[in-house]
């Protein structure tokens, strides 16, 4: 028995002056879904709030794959974006997708294996979709055929399969916001 | 059939195409997002033969010969100059501010987990504002979704 590792949240800074709200854009403002006189937008949003569009697009795909209804458990999706944030080197966004999926799951044995490089002692279904999520994370994919088959061979179906490739997919889209516009911190 | 079918080789007749609709918020919510990073109203100074031109070098860092094929139409059709069609090509070897962009198109690409906050230093250094800067990421992290999402699609289509 491993005994569990304790991850805190980290906080996120930007590498760069994040737009403030007295100087926002209308366009801005509304990407951000804030009005002028609110007090609290975090640094993440008001960084990306520089390029509003692609914030707005982003933002909305980021939440139907991560939160939409049916289809894949959502501690699968989790596991999925913790596999592409550990390849990606992205601490932050692994720590917060790690306690999300103990909190879902209520245990963190999975992140407990995880944080210690141990998969070979994840289950069958759980060591099919990390080892996928790092294959198809890796420059350029190594994912393959295989990968596909071992999923099905866990009973995954092709909606949930689409549903964890976009979930590891747009970690290579967050992670490579997170980990290149700012750091995390620990505290 | 939209830009993510074309990537992935699916048509209509297909299954795949078919359970790819079960999530018609990933179908329209991909596509909106590449038009805001390819196509955007407001490109930020960052044009969009330049924009496409990188899509394609990243396409090809990522061994994609299907999205390489699809950014080189695009690109021929925006009057490219002869730099930046060897910027898509994957050349190195260019004025500033394209040798900073370049080279750190190539490091987020293929590296993420190297990235410092020198690298962001460098960008502003080449002369790119705060809108550029996260315009360029934007663009560099939704070519590598575009990319793994038409890799795995096509995997789920092989097999």
């Amino acid at each position: 028995m491993i005994s569990s590792v304790r991850l805190k949240p980290l906080n996120w800074h930007p590498y760069i002056a994040p737009v403030e709200l007295s100087e926002a854009t209308p366009e801005q403002l509304e990407a951000m879904k804030v009005t002028p006189s609110a007090k609290k937008v975090s640094e993440y949003v008001r960084t990306l709030a520089h390029d509003p569009e692609s914030y707005l697009a982003r933002t909305i795909l980021f939440n139907a794959i991560m939160y939409v209804e049916g289809g894949l458990a959502r501690p699968d999706r989790e596991l999925g974006a913790l596999g592409a944030s550990i390849v990606n080197g992205c601490k932050f966004c692994a720590v917060v997708h790690a306690r999300r999926h103990a909190e879902l799951t209520k245990s963190d044995q999975v992140v407990t294996a995880l944080y210690l490089d141990k998969p070979e002692v994840l289950g069958p279904r759980d060591a099919a979709i990390y080892s996928f999520a790092r294959r198809l994370s890796a420059a350029p994919s190594e994912a393959t055929a295989d990968d596909i088959a071992a999923l099905r061979s866990v009973g995954m179906d092709d909606r949930e399969i689409i549903d964890l490739i976009h979930a590891i997919s747009i970690f290579g889209w967050a992670n490579r916001l997170m980990h290149v516009l700012g750091h995390a911190e620990s505290g | 059939m939209d830009a993510m079918d074309k990537a992935a080789g699916l048509s209509p007749d297909d299954a795949l195409f078919a359970a790819r609709r079960f999530r018609p918020e990933f179908v329209q919510g991909a596509e909106e997002c590449r038009v805001s990073v390819l196509q955007p109203a407001n490109d930020q100074g960052l044009a969009p033969n330049l924009r496409v031109a990188l899509a394609r070098r990243m396409a090809a860092l990522n061994g994609d010969p299907v999205l390489m094929a699809e950014y080189d139409v695009q690109l021929a059709q925006l009057g490219p100059t002869e730099e930046l069609l060897a910027l898509a090509q994957g050349e190195t070897d260019f004025n500033e501010p394209l040798a900073t962009i370049v080279r750190h198109v190539d490091l987020i690409t293929m590296t993420p987990k190297k990235a410092e906050a020198g690298h962001i230093a460098l960008l502003a250094k080449a002369g790119l504002n705060n809108p550029q800067i996260v315009a360029l990421s934007e663009l560099i992290a939704f070519v590598n979704f575009q990319t793994r999402v038409a890799a795995g699609l096509r995997l789920m289509r092989s097999t």
